[in-house]
Protein backbone atom coordinates (compact mmCIF):
# COMPACT_ATOMS: atom_id res chain seq x y z
CA UNK A 1 0.00 0.00 0.00
CA UNK A 2 2.35 2.14 0.61
CA UNK A 3 4.14 2.16 -2.65
CA UNK A 4 1.03 3.86 -3.68
CA UNK A 5 1.67 6.83 -1.95
CA UNK A 6 4.12 8.07 -4.71
CA UNK A 7 5.70 11.46 -2.45
CA UNK A 8 2.80 12.16 -0.62
CA UNK A 9 4.07 13.00 3.01
CA UNK A 10 0.45 14.95 3.97
CA UNK A 11 -2.55 15.55 2.93
CA UNK A 12 -4.94 18.92 4.26
CA UNK A 13 -8.06 18.03 3.58
CA UNK A 14 -11.44 19.22 5.33
CA UNK A 15 -11.95 18.58 9.44
CA UNK A 16 -13.20 14.51 9.98
CA UNK A 17 -11.95 11.36 9.95
CA UNK A 18 -7.77 11.49 8.97
CA UNK A 19 -8.10 7.51 7.70
CA UNK A 20 -10.73 8.62 5.38
CA UNK A 21 -9.21 11.68 4.22
CA UNK A 22 -5.93 9.47 3.47
CA UNK A 23 -8.64 6.71 1.76
CA UNK A 24 -10.28 8.99 -0.75
CA UNK A 25 -7.31 11.39 -1.67
CA UNK A 26 -4.43 9.30 -1.65
CA UNK A 27 -5.46 5.65 -2.08
CA UNK A 28 -8.89 7.34 -4.39
CA UNK A 29 -10.92 4.46 -2.11
CA UNK A 30 -13.27 6.38 0.30
CA UNK A 31 -15.57 9.45 -0.26
CA UNK A 32 -14.02 13.20 0.32
CA UNK A 33 -14.17 14.54 3.53
CA UNK A 34 -15.46 17.50 2.70
CA UNK A 35 -14.60 20.69 0.69
CA UNK A 36 -11.80 23.22 1.73
CA UNK A 37 -10.93 26.62 0.58
CA UNK A 38 -8.74 26.89 -2.47
CA UNK A 39 -7.65 30.27 -1.42
CA UNK A 40 -6.66 28.75 2.29
CA UNK A 41 -4.92 26.31 0.67
CA UNK A 42 -2.75 28.13 -1.90
CA UNK A 43 -1.95 30.44 1.41
CA UNK A 44 -0.73 27.17 3.55
CA UNK A 45 1.31 26.44 0.42
CA UNK A 46 3.59 29.32 -0.12
CA UNK A 47 5.38 28.01 3.17
CA UNK A 48 9.01 27.57 2.94
CA UNK A 49 9.22 24.19 4.23
CA UNK A 50 6.99 22.55 1.56
CA UNK A 51 8.39 21.18 -1.64
CA UNK A 52 5.39 21.19 -3.85
CA UNK A 53 1.68 21.47 -3.21
CA UNK A 54 -1.16 20.27 -5.19
CA UNK A 55 -4.61 20.76 -5.16
CA UNK A 56 -6.89 18.24 -6.00
CA UNK A 57 -10.71 18.07 -6.76
CA UNK A 58 -13.11 14.96 -7.23
CA UNK A 59 -16.45 14.04 -7.65
CA UNK A 60 -17.10 12.52 -10.58
CA UNK A 61 -16.34 9.39 -12.64
CA UNK A 62 -16.70 8.00 -15.68
CA UNK A 63 -17.69 3.81 -15.81
CA UNK A 64 -16.48 3.90 -11.91
CA UNK A 65 -13.10 5.40 -12.88
CA UNK A 66 -12.71 8.64 -10.71
CA UNK A 67 -11.66 11.75 -12.41
CA UNK A 68 -9.34 13.92 -10.49
CA UNK A 69 -9.27 17.84 -11.19
CA UNK A 70 -5.24 19.04 -10.11
CA UNK A 71 -2.57 20.38 -11.40
CA UNK A 72 0.22 19.11 -13.69
CA UNK A 73 2.36 18.82 -11.07
CA UNK A 74 0.23 16.05 -10.08
CA UNK A 75 2.30 13.53 -12.24
CA UNK A 76 5.41 14.29 -10.10
CA UNK A 77 4.10 12.58 -7.31
CA UNK A 78 3.92 9.36 -8.94
CA UNK A 79 6.72 10.14 -11.60
CA UNK A 80 4.38 9.48 -14.46
CA UNK A 81 5.28 10.29 -17.73
CA UNK A 82 3.27 10.24 -21.47
CA UNK A 83 2.64 6.82 -23.36
CA UNK A 84 0.64 8.64 -26.23
CA UNK A 85 -0.85 11.99 -26.60
CA UNK A 86 -0.12 15.23 -24.40
CA UNK A 87 -0.73 16.69 -21.10
CA UNK A 88 -3.86 18.49 -20.18
CA UNK A 89 -3.34 22.10 -20.82
CA UNK A 90 -6.95 23.44 -21.23
CA UNK A 91 -10.27 22.82 -19.60
CA UNK A 92 -12.52 19.81 -20.38
CA UNK A 93 -8.93 17.87 -21.43
CA UNK A 94 -8.19 14.92 -19.75
CA UNK A 95 -5.45 12.37 -19.37
CA UNK A 96 -6.55 8.90 -19.00
CA UNK A 97 -4.04 6.43 -16.18
CA UNK A 98 -3.00 3.12 -18.40
CA UNK A 99 -5.16 1.04 -16.80
CA UNK A 100 -8.21 3.06 -17.11
CA UNK A 101 -6.81 3.42 -20.93
CA UNK A 102 -6.76 -0.33 -21.07
CA UNK A 103 -9.89 -1.52 -19.18
CA UNK A 104 -12.14 1.10 -21.53
CA UNK A 105 -10.03 0.66 -24.71
CA UNK A 106 -10.01 4.54 -25.35
CA UNK A 107 -7.48 6.20 -26.92
CA UNK A 108 -6.39 10.21 -27.71
CA UNK A 109 -9.02 12.02 -29.44
CA UNK A 110 -11.97 9.97 -28.01
CA UNK A 111 -14.15 11.92 -26.01
CA UNK A 112 -17.01 10.87 -23.13
CA UNK A 113 -19.23 12.58 -20.51
CA UNK A 114 -18.47 12.63 -17.04
CA UNK A 115 -21.28 11.47 -14.25
CA UNK A 116 -21.88 12.34 -10.95
CA UNK A 117 -20.43 11.14 -7.64
CA UNK A 118 -17.72 8.14 -7.14
CA UNK A 119 -19.36 5.29 -8.44
CA UNK A 120 -20.73 4.46 -11.96
CA UNK A 121 -24.35 5.62 -12.74
CA UNK A 122 -26.30 6.19 -15.92
CA UNK A 123 -28.45 9.18 -14.34
CA UNK A 124 -26.55 11.90 -13.55
CA UNK A 125 -24.40 12.37 -16.22
CA UNK A 126 -23.19 15.84 -17.04
CA UNK A 127 -22.75 17.82 -20.20
CA UNK A 128 -20.04 19.21 -21.05
CA UNK A 129 -17.44 16.99 -23.23
CA UNK A 130 -14.11 15.67 -22.34
CA UNK A 131 -11.62 15.04 -24.39
CA UNK A 132 -8.93 12.33 -24.24
CA UNK A 133 -5.38 14.18 -24.70
CA UNK A 134 -3.22 11.80 -23.58
CA UNK A 135 -2.68 8.49 -22.40
CA UNK A 136 0.00 7.47 -19.38
CA UNK A 137 2.50 5.13 -18.80
CA UNK A 138 1.45 2.48 -16.49
CA UNK A 139 3.05 2.69 -13.06
CA UNK A 140 1.55 0.41 -10.80
CA UNK A 141 0.35 3.49 -8.33
CA UNK A 142 -2.81 4.53 -7.81
CA UNK A 143 -2.67 7.27 -10.52
CA UNK A 144 -3.07 4.12 -13.35
CA UNK A 145 -6.61 3.68 -12.18
CA UNK A 146 -7.40 7.68 -12.65
CA UNK A 147 -8.48 9.98 -15.27
CA UNK A 148 -6.62 13.31 -14.49
CA UNK A 149 -7.70 16.82 -15.72
CA UNK A 150 -7.36 20.59 -14.91
CA UNK A 151 -8.80 22.03 -11.73
CA UNK A 152 -10.75 24.36 -14.02
CA UNK A 153 -12.82 21.15 -15.43
CA UNK A 154 -14.28 20.26 -12.66
CA UNK A 155 -15.10 23.68 -11.51
CA UNK A 156 -16.12 24.10 -14.64
CA UNK A 157 -18.69 20.73 -15.36
CA UNK A 158 -19.99 21.55 -11.96
CA UNK A 159 -20.82 25.82 -12.02
CA UNK A 160 -22.54 24.98 -14.66
CA UNK A 161 -25.25 23.27 -12.74
CA UNK A 162 -25.11 26.39 -10.28
CA UNK A 163 -25.41 29.04 -12.77
CA UNK A 164 -28.14 27.33 -14.22
CA UNK A 165 -30.00 27.21 -10.93
CA UNK A 166 -29.20 30.75 -10.33
CA UNK A 167 -30.51 31.88 -13.33
CA UNK A 168 -34.25 30.56 -12.49
CA UNK A 169 -33.47 31.93 -9.10
CA UNK A 170 -31.72 35.28 -9.30
CA UNK A 171 -32.90 38.03 -11.62
CA UNK A 172 -30.02 40.05 -11.97
CA UNK A 173 -27.33 37.68 -14.28
CA UNK A 174 -28.35 39.05 -17.69
CA UNK A 175 -25.46 39.19 -19.60
CA UNK A 176 -24.08 36.39 -17.48
CA UNK A 177 -23.19 34.44 -20.44
CA UNK A 178 -21.04 36.71 -22.38
CA UNK A 179 -19.09 37.66 -19.01
CA UNK A 180 -18.83 33.66 -18.39
CA UNK A 181 -15.20 33.10 -18.25
CA UNK A 182 -14.37 36.30 -16.74
CA UNK A 183 -16.51 35.68 -13.95
CA UNK A 184 -14.80 32.04 -13.87
CA UNK A 185 -11.43 33.72 -13.09
CA UNK A 186 -13.14 36.46 -10.05
CA UNK A 187 -14.39 33.04 -9.21
CA UNK A 188 -11.16 31.58 -8.76
CA UNK A 189 -10.66 32.94 -5.01
CA UNK A 190 -13.37 31.71 -3.79
CA UNK A 191 -13.06 28.05 -5.50
CA UNK A 192 -13.38 24.98 -3.35
CA UNK A 193 -11.15 21.70 -3.70
CA UNK A 194 -11.12 18.88 -1.94
CA UNK A 195 -7.85 18.29 -0.37
CA UNK A 196 -4.14 19.37 -0.74
CA UNK A 197 -1.38 16.88 -1.44
CA UNK A 198 1.52 18.08 0.06
CA UNK A 199 5.64 17.35 0.11
CA UNK A 200 8.26 18.53 2.42
CA UNK A 201 11.60 19.78 1.62
CA UNK A 202 12.84 17.68 5.15
CA UNK A 203 11.39 15.76 7.34
CA UNK A 204 11.35 18.04 9.65
CA UNK A 205 8.26 19.21 8.14
CA UNK A 206 6.29 16.07 9.04
CA UNK A 207 6.71 16.64 12.64
CA UNK A 208 5.59 20.78 13.12
CA UNK A 209 3.30 21.42 10.47
CA UNK A 210 0.56 18.67 10.47
CA UNK A 211 0.18 20.41 14.67
CA UNK A 212 0.21 23.84 13.47
CA UNK A 213 -2.79 23.63 10.75
CA UNK A 214 -5.12 21.49 13.02
CA UNK A 215 -4.67 24.19 15.41
CA UNK A 216 -4.92 27.03 13.76
CA UNK A 217 -7.40 26.67 10.55
CA UNK A 218 -10.20 24.81 10.55
CA UNK A 219 -9.22 22.41 8.49
CA UNK A 220 -6.86 19.23 9.03
CA UNK A 221 -3.67 17.91 8.22
CA UNK A 222 -3.19 14.47 7.95
CA UNK A 223 0.22 12.03 7.18
CA UNK A 224 -1.05 9.24 4.97
CA UNK A 225 1.83 6.91 6.00
CA UNK A 226 0.84 7.25 10.09
CA UNK A 227 -2.87 6.92 8.67
CA UNK A 228 -2.25 3.80 6.15
CA UNK A 229 0.26 2.04 9.49
CA UNK A 230 -2.55 2.61 11.78
CA UNK A 231 -4.94 0.94 9.45
CA UNK A 232 -2.55 -2.21 8.56
CA UNK A 233 -2.45 -2.23 12.28
CA UNK A 234 -6.41 -3.29 12.89
CA UNK A 235 -6.10 -5.06 9.87
CA UNK A 236 -3.03 -6.44 10.74
CA UNK A 237 -3.80 -9.64 12.19
CA UNK A 238 -6.04 -10.87 9.42
CA UNK A 239 -3.01 -10.23 7.34
CA UNK A 240 -0.45 -12.21 9.75
CA UNK A 241 -2.98 -15.19 10.03
CA UNK A 242 -3.32 -15.61 6.40
CA UNK A 243 0.93 -15.08 5.97
CA UNK A 244 1.35 -18.02 8.47
CA UNK A 245 -1.25 -20.35 6.86
CA UNK A 246 1.02 -19.60 3.75
CA UNK A 247 4.10 -20.32 5.49
CA UNK A 248 2.56 -23.30 7.09
CA UNK A 249 1.45 -24.66 3.31
CA UNK A 250 4.85 -23.54 2.20
CA UNK A 251 6.40 -26.02 4.71
CA UNK A 252 3.95 -28.95 4.41
CA UNK A 253 4.83 -28.55 0.92
CA UNK A 254 8.35 -28.81 1.80
CA UNK A 255 7.64 -32.09 3.61
CA UNK A 256 5.72 -33.35 1.28
CA UNK A 257 8.33 -32.95 -1.37
CA UNK A 258 10.63 -34.30 1.19
CA UNK A 259 9.03 -37.29 1.63
CA UNK A 260 8.73 -38.58 -1.94
CA UNK A 261 12.03 -37.94 -2.07
CA UNK A 262 13.04 -40.01 0.43
CA UNK A 263 10.53 -43.15 -0.67
CA UNK A 264 11.64 -42.58 -3.99
CA UNK A 265 15.00 -43.02 -2.89
CA UNK A 266 14.02 -45.81 -0.67
CA UNK A 267 11.53 -47.48 -3.33
CA UNK A 268 14.39 -47.45 -6.30
CA UNK A 269 17.36 -48.53 -3.34
CA UNK A 270 17.86 -51.92 -5.33
CA UNK A 271 17.82 -49.53 -8.92
CA UNK A 272 20.58 -46.94 -7.13
CA UNK A 273 22.61 -50.39 -5.76
CA UNK A 274 22.36 -51.29 -9.26
CA UNK A 275 23.76 -48.32 -10.83
CA UNK A 276 26.28 -48.03 -8.05
CA UNK A 277 27.57 -51.51 -9.05
CA UNK A 278 28.07 -50.29 -12.59
CA UNK A 279 30.04 -48.05 -11.66
CA UNK A 280 28.09 -44.85 -10.79
CA UNK A 281 29.48 -42.68 -7.70
CA UNK A 282 27.28 -41.88 -5.27
CA UNK A 283 27.99 -37.91 -6.26
CA UNK A 284 26.19 -39.33 -9.41
CA UNK A 285 23.05 -40.82 -7.52
CA UNK A 286 22.84 -38.08 -5.50
CA UNK A 287 22.91 -35.40 -8.60
CA UNK A 288 19.84 -38.02 -10.07
CA UNK A 289 17.76 -37.15 -7.07
CA UNK A 290 18.56 -33.80 -6.60
CA UNK A 291 17.91 -32.77 -10.28
CA UNK A 292 14.41 -34.78 -10.02
CA UNK A 293 13.31 -33.01 -6.77
CA UNK A 294 14.49 -29.20 -8.92
CA UNK A 295 12.72 -30.17 -11.38
CA UNK A 296 9.07 -31.48 -9.21
CA UNK A 297 9.19 -28.09 -7.40
CA UNK A 298 10.24 -25.97 -10.38
CA UNK A 299 6.74 -27.10 -12.24
CA UNK A 300 5.00 -27.14 -9.52
CA UNK A 301 6.35 -23.49 -8.49
CA UNK A 302 5.61 -22.05 -12.43
CA UNK A 303 1.73 -24.41 -12.30
CA UNK A 304 1.30 -22.54 -8.30
CA UNK A 305 2.65 -19.02 -9.41
CA UNK A 306 0.06 -19.04 -12.87
CA UNK A 307 -2.45 -20.12 -10.88
CA UNK A 308 -2.05 -17.45 -8.33
CA UNK A 309 -1.79 -15.33 -11.33
CA UNK A 310 -5.41 -15.86 -12.82
CA UNK A 311 -6.79 -16.39 -9.49
CA UNK A 312 -5.85 -12.82 -8.76
CA UNK A 313 -7.13 -11.60 -11.89
CA UNK A 314 -10.85 -13.36 -11.36
CA UNK A 315 -10.75 -11.86 -7.52
CA UNK A 316 -10.20 -8.63 -9.00
CA UNK A 317 -12.15 -8.28 -11.63
CA UNK A 318 -14.97 -9.85 -8.96
CA UNK A 319 -14.46 -7.00 -6.68
CA UNK A 320 -14.01 -4.41 -9.40
CA UNK A 321 -17.58 -4.10 -10.19
CA UNK A 322 -18.04 -0.80 -8.38
CA UNK A 323 -14.72 0.94 -7.26
CA UNK A 324 -12.04 0.70 -9.96
CA UNK A 325 -9.52 1.37 -7.22
CA UNK A 326 -7.98 -1.13 -4.33
CA UNK A 327 -5.99 -1.47 -2.12
CA UNK A 328 -4.53 -5.23 -3.03
CA UNK A 329 -1.99 -4.46 -5.85
CA UNK A 330 -0.45 -7.67 -8.26
CA UNK A 331 1.88 -9.42 -6.88
CA UNK A 332 5.15 -8.05 -7.10
CA UNK A 333 8.75 -9.37 -8.72
CA UNK A 334 10.47 -8.68 -5.44
CA UNK A 335 7.20 -10.80 -3.78
CA UNK A 336 7.68 -13.87 -6.26
CA UNK A 337 11.48 -13.81 -5.73
CA UNK A 338 11.04 -13.90 -2.00
CA UNK A 339 8.76 -16.45 -2.54
CA UNK A 340 10.93 -18.46 -5.40
CA UNK A 341 13.77 -17.98 -2.42
CA UNK A 342 12.12 -19.94 0.04
CA UNK A 343 10.86 -22.40 -1.91
CA UNK A 344 14.51 -23.26 -3.23
CA UNK A 345 15.87 -23.21 0.19
CA UNK A 346 12.95 -25.60 1.31
CA UNK A 347 13.94 -28.04 -1.32
CA UNK A 348 17.15 -27.92 -0.67
CA UNK A 349 16.87 -28.91 2.70
CA UNK A 350 14.52 -31.63 1.14
CA UNK A 351 17.40 -32.74 -0.92
CA UNK A 352 19.85 -32.64 1.61
CA UNK A 353 17.56 -35.23 3.70
CA UNK A 354 16.62 -37.58 1.31
CA UNK A 355 19.97 -37.87 0.14
CA UNK A 356 20.95 -39.30 3.14
CA UNK A 357 20.25 -43.32 2.68
CA UNK A 358 22.26 -42.94 -0.60
CA UNK A 359 25.37 -41.78 1.72
CA UNK A 360 24.64 -44.48 3.97
CA UNK A 361 23.98 -47.07 1.53
CA UNK A 362 25.34 -50.32 1.83
CA UNK A 363 25.04 -51.87 -2.03
CA UNK A 364 25.96 -55.69 -0.52
CA UNK A 365 22.60 -55.75 1.77
CA UNK A 366 20.59 -54.08 -0.51
CA UNK A 367 21.59 -56.28 -3.60
CA UNK A 368 21.14 -59.40 -1.37
CA UNK A 369 18.12 -58.80 -0.13
CA UNK A 370 16.47 -58.47 -3.91
CA UNK A 371 13.13 -60.47 -3.16
CA UNK B 1 42.48 -64.75 -13.60
CA UNK B 2 40.93 -65.13 -10.41
CA UNK B 3 42.50 -65.78 -7.46
CA UNK B 4 41.36 -65.74 -3.57
CA UNK B 5 43.34 -66.27 -0.54
CA UNK B 6 42.13 -67.58 2.78
CA UNK B 7 38.90 -65.36 2.69
CA UNK B 8 36.69 -64.65 5.76
CA UNK B 9 34.13 -63.05 6.66
CA UNK B 10 32.28 -61.94 9.75
CA UNK B 11 28.66 -59.89 9.90
CA UNK B 12 29.25 -58.44 12.58
CA UNK B 13 31.40 -58.81 15.44
CA UNK B 14 31.57 -62.36 18.18
CA UNK B 15 29.14 -63.57 14.80
CA UNK B 16 29.41 -66.53 13.04
CA UNK B 17 32.59 -66.35 10.89
CA UNK B 18 32.13 -67.62 7.22
CA UNK B 19 35.71 -69.02 5.63
CA UNK B 20 35.81 -69.91 2.46
CA UNK B 21 37.76 -72.61 0.32
CA UNK B 22 40.44 -71.34 -2.52
CA UNK B 23 39.47 -70.25 -5.57
CA UNK B 24 42.35 -69.79 -8.45
CA UNK B 25 40.93 -69.72 -11.96
CA UNK B 26 43.09 -69.24 -14.88
CA UNK B 27 42.26 -67.71 -17.94
CA UNK B 28 39.11 -68.67 -19.84
CA UNK B 29 38.03 -71.02 -16.90
CA UNK B 30 35.17 -71.36 -15.38
CA UNK B 31 33.80 -72.37 -12.32
CA UNK B 32 30.32 -73.39 -10.46
CA UNK B 33 30.19 -72.76 -6.87
CA UNK B 34 27.33 -74.96 -5.07
CA UNK B 35 26.07 -74.91 -1.64
CA UNK B 36 22.63 -74.97 0.55
CA UNK B 37 21.22 -71.87 1.60
CA UNK B 38 22.88 -69.75 4.71
CA UNK B 39 26.13 -71.25 3.77
CA UNK B 40 26.98 -67.88 2.84
CA UNK B 41 27.21 -67.95 -1.28
CA UNK B 42 25.85 -64.24 -1.66
CA UNK B 43 28.47 -63.25 0.73
CA UNK B 44 31.41 -64.80 -0.99
CA UNK B 45 29.86 -63.72 -4.49
CA UNK B 46 29.63 -59.95 -2.92
CA UNK B 47 33.23 -60.66 -1.43
CA UNK B 48 34.76 -61.62 -4.83
CA UNK B 49 32.85 -58.33 -5.94
CA UNK B 50 34.41 -56.28 -3.26
CA UNK B 51 30.81 -55.30 -2.39
CA UNK B 52 32.24 -56.35 1.14
CA UNK B 53 35.31 -56.54 2.64
CA UNK B 54 36.84 -59.55 3.95
CA UNK B 55 37.76 -59.85 7.43
CA UNK B 56 40.96 -61.63 6.37
CA UNK B 57 42.12 -62.88 2.99
CA UNK B 58 42.46 -61.03 0.16
CA UNK B 59 40.56 -61.24 -3.70
CA UNK B 60 43.40 -61.32 -6.64
CA UNK B 61 41.71 -60.16 -10.02
CA UNK B 62 44.48 -60.43 -13.12
CA UNK B 63 47.25 -59.88 -10.23
CA UNK B 64 45.82 -56.95 -8.84
CA UNK B 65 44.84 -57.14 -5.06
CA UNK B 66 41.24 -55.52 -4.73
CA UNK B 67 42.18 -54.73 -1.31
CA UNK B 68 45.00 -52.57 -2.11
CA UNK B 69 42.22 -49.96 -3.85
CA UNK B 70 40.41 -46.98 -2.34
CA UNK B 71 36.54 -46.70 -2.20
CA UNK B 72 36.35 -44.95 -5.36
CA UNK B 73 39.03 -46.67 -7.85
CA UNK B 74 36.92 -50.21 -6.49
CA UNK B 75 33.61 -48.08 -7.48
CA UNK B 76 35.38 -47.94 -10.74
CA UNK B 77 37.27 -50.57 -11.30
CA UNK B 78 33.85 -52.95 -10.24
CA UNK B 79 31.69 -51.41 -12.95
CA UNK B 80 34.43 -51.55 -15.39
CA UNK B 81 35.42 -54.89 -14.75
CA UNK B 82 33.28 -56.78 -13.14
CA UNK B 83 29.58 -57.92 -13.95
CA UNK B 84 26.82 -59.37 -11.64
CA UNK B 85 23.73 -61.35 -12.97
CA UNK B 86 21.21 -61.64 -10.12
CA UNK B 87 18.73 -63.91 -9.40
CA UNK B 88 15.36 -61.68 -9.82
CA UNK B 89 15.40 -57.71 -10.68
CA UNK B 90 18.09 -57.00 -12.95
CA UNK B 91 17.38 -53.57 -14.54
CA UNK B 92 16.94 -50.53 -13.20
CA UNK B 93 12.48 -50.61 -13.89
CA UNK B 94 12.07 -46.92 -15.13
CA UNK B 95 14.34 -47.44 -18.31
CA UNK B 96 13.81 -49.21 -21.62
CA UNK B 97 15.74 -52.47 -22.44
CA UNK B 98 18.16 -50.68 -24.92
CA UNK B 99 18.43 -47.38 -21.68
CA UNK B 100 19.51 -49.87 -19.21
CA UNK B 101 22.30 -51.56 -21.60
CA UNK B 102 23.39 -47.76 -22.15
CA UNK B 103 23.31 -46.69 -18.50
CA UNK B 104 25.26 -49.76 -17.82
CA UNK B 105 27.98 -48.20 -20.54
CA UNK B 106 27.36 -44.84 -19.19
CA UNK B 107 28.19 -45.42 -15.71
CA UNK B 108 30.92 -47.80 -16.56
CA UNK B 109 32.38 -45.16 -18.79
CA UNK B 110 32.62 -47.27 -21.73
CA UNK B 111 32.25 -46.22 -24.82
CA UNK B 112 28.44 -46.59 -26.32
CA UNK B 113 28.26 -48.63 -29.48
CA UNK B 114 24.96 -49.01 -30.48
CA UNK B 115 25.27 -51.45 -33.31
CA UNK B 116 27.51 -53.98 -30.42
CA UNK B 117 24.52 -53.65 -28.23
CA UNK B 118 21.91 -54.86 -30.60
CA UNK B 119 23.96 -57.00 -31.88
CA UNK B 120 24.35 -58.84 -28.22
CA UNK B 121 20.56 -58.45 -27.65
CA UNK B 122 20.00 -60.67 -30.99
CA UNK B 123 22.12 -63.14 -29.96
CA UNK B 124 19.99 -63.00 -26.52
CA UNK B 125 16.96 -62.90 -28.43
CA UNK B 126 16.16 -59.31 -26.91
CA UNK B 127 16.11 -57.55 -30.32
CA UNK B 128 12.68 -57.15 -30.30
CA UNK B 129 12.18 -55.88 -27.20
CA UNK B 130 14.78 -53.35 -27.34
CA UNK B 131 12.35 -50.41 -26.68
CA UNK B 132 10.16 -52.79 -24.10
CA UNK B 133 9.81 -51.87 -20.13
CA UNK B 134 11.14 -53.82 -18.07
CA UNK B 135 7.92 -54.50 -16.69
CA UNK B 136 6.70 -56.20 -19.95
CA UNK B 137 9.47 -58.50 -20.34
CA UNK B 138 8.57 -62.42 -19.06
CA UNK B 139 10.66 -64.28 -16.58
CA UNK B 140 12.98 -65.66 -18.73
CA UNK B 141 13.44 -62.34 -21.03
CA UNK B 142 15.05 -60.56 -17.97
CA UNK B 143 17.28 -63.23 -16.89
CA UNK B 144 18.66 -63.20 -20.65
CA UNK B 145 18.35 -59.31 -20.05
CA UNK B 146 20.40 -59.94 -17.19
CA UNK B 147 22.95 -61.70 -19.00
CA UNK B 148 23.17 -58.88 -21.21
CA UNK B 149 23.86 -56.69 -18.93
CA UNK B 150 26.49 -58.62 -17.07
CA UNK B 151 28.60 -59.10 -19.88
CA UNK B 152 28.16 -55.83 -22.62
CA UNK B 153 30.89 -54.05 -20.50
CA UNK B 154 33.27 -56.62 -21.19
CA UNK B 155 34.31 -57.24 -18.17
CA UNK B 156 36.92 -59.54 -16.81
CA UNK B 157 34.88 -61.54 -14.06
CA UNK B 158 31.15 -62.55 -14.69
CA UNK B 159 29.70 -63.26 -11.19
CA UNK B 160 26.33 -65.10 -11.22
CA UNK B 161 24.30 -65.12 -8.09
CA UNK B 162 21.23 -68.27 -8.68
CA UNK B 163 20.93 -67.13 -12.06
CA UNK B 164 18.60 -69.75 -12.73
CA UNK B 165 16.49 -70.45 -9.61
CA UNK B 166 13.68 -68.75 -9.99
CA UNK B 167 13.36 -70.42 -13.95
CA UNK B 168 11.69 -73.86 -15.43
CA UNK B 169 14.45 -76.46 -16.76
CA UNK B 170 14.01 -75.36 -20.13
CA UNK B 171 14.98 -71.51 -19.18
CA UNK B 172 17.74 -72.85 -17.41
CA UNK B 173 19.74 -74.66 -20.24
CA UNK B 174 19.28 -71.63 -22.32
CA UNK B 175 20.28 -69.10 -19.41
CA UNK B 176 22.87 -71.65 -18.82
CA UNK B 177 23.99 -72.21 -22.81
CA UNK B 178 24.11 -68.25 -22.75
CA UNK B 179 25.85 -67.33 -19.52
CA UNK B 180 28.58 -69.60 -21.00
CA UNK B 181 28.52 -68.26 -24.56
CA UNK B 182 28.67 -64.46 -23.54
CA UNK B 183 31.23 -65.20 -20.91
CA UNK B 184 33.74 -67.04 -23.77
CA UNK B 185 33.19 -64.23 -26.19
CA UNK B 186 34.32 -61.75 -24.03
CA UNK B 187 37.02 -63.28 -22.45
CA UNK B 188 35.90 -63.51 -18.91
CA UNK B 189 35.82 -65.80 -16.05
CA UNK B 190 32.72 -66.93 -14.94
CA UNK B 191 31.57 -67.69 -11.28
CA UNK B 192 28.30 -68.80 -11.11
CA UNK B 193 27.10 -69.76 -7.60
CA UNK B 194 24.07 -71.69 -6.78
CA UNK B 195 22.07 -74.44 -5.19
CA UNK B 196 20.42 -75.58 -8.19
CA UNK B 197 21.97 -78.69 -8.95
CA UNK B 198 20.34 -78.63 -12.94
CA UNK B 199 23.34 -76.49 -13.64
CA UNK B 200 25.98 -78.91 -12.82
CA UNK B 201 26.30 -80.42 -16.17
CA UNK B 202 27.01 -77.25 -17.44
CA UNK B 203 30.72 -77.13 -15.43
CA UNK B 204 33.71 -79.32 -15.46
CA UNK B 205 34.97 -76.89 -11.95
CA UNK B 206 32.53 -76.93 -9.10
CA UNK B 207 33.92 -76.39 -5.92
CA UNK B 208 30.74 -77.20 -2.89
CA UNK B 209 30.90 -75.20 -0.05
Amino acid sequence: MEHNLGAIDMVIGAKGSPLQLVLASVLHLDNPTGNISYNEAKKIAKSRMIKSAVPISYGDNYKGFRIVGTTNKFYNFYHATLNKGKKNKKPMEVVLGATVAKQLKLNVGDTFFSSHGMVENDIDIHNEKLTIVGILKPTKKVIDRLIITHLESIWEVHNHHEHQDNNEDEVHSTNHNTENYTIEHEDHEEKQITSLLVSFKNPRGLLTFPRKINKSTNMQATLPKYELERLSEYTGIGFTTISWIAYLILLISGMTILISLYKMVKERAFDLALLRSYGASNLQLIKMVAYEGIIIATIAFVIGFLLVKIGLRIVFNFMNSGYKQHILQEVSFYNILNAGLLVFVMILLSITLAIYPIIKMNISTILSHEK
Amino acid sequence: MVQTNKLTFQYKKDEHTFSFPDINLKENENVLILGKSGIGKTTLLHLLAELLKPTTGKVTINNLDLDSLSNNTLDIYRGKHIGLVFQKKHAVQSLSVIDNLKARLMFSKRKIDTVAIERLLEQLGLLDYKNKRILALSEGQLQRLGIALSVVHCPKVVLADEPTSSLDDENCTVVMELLLEQAKQTNANLIVITHDQRVKPFFTNTITL
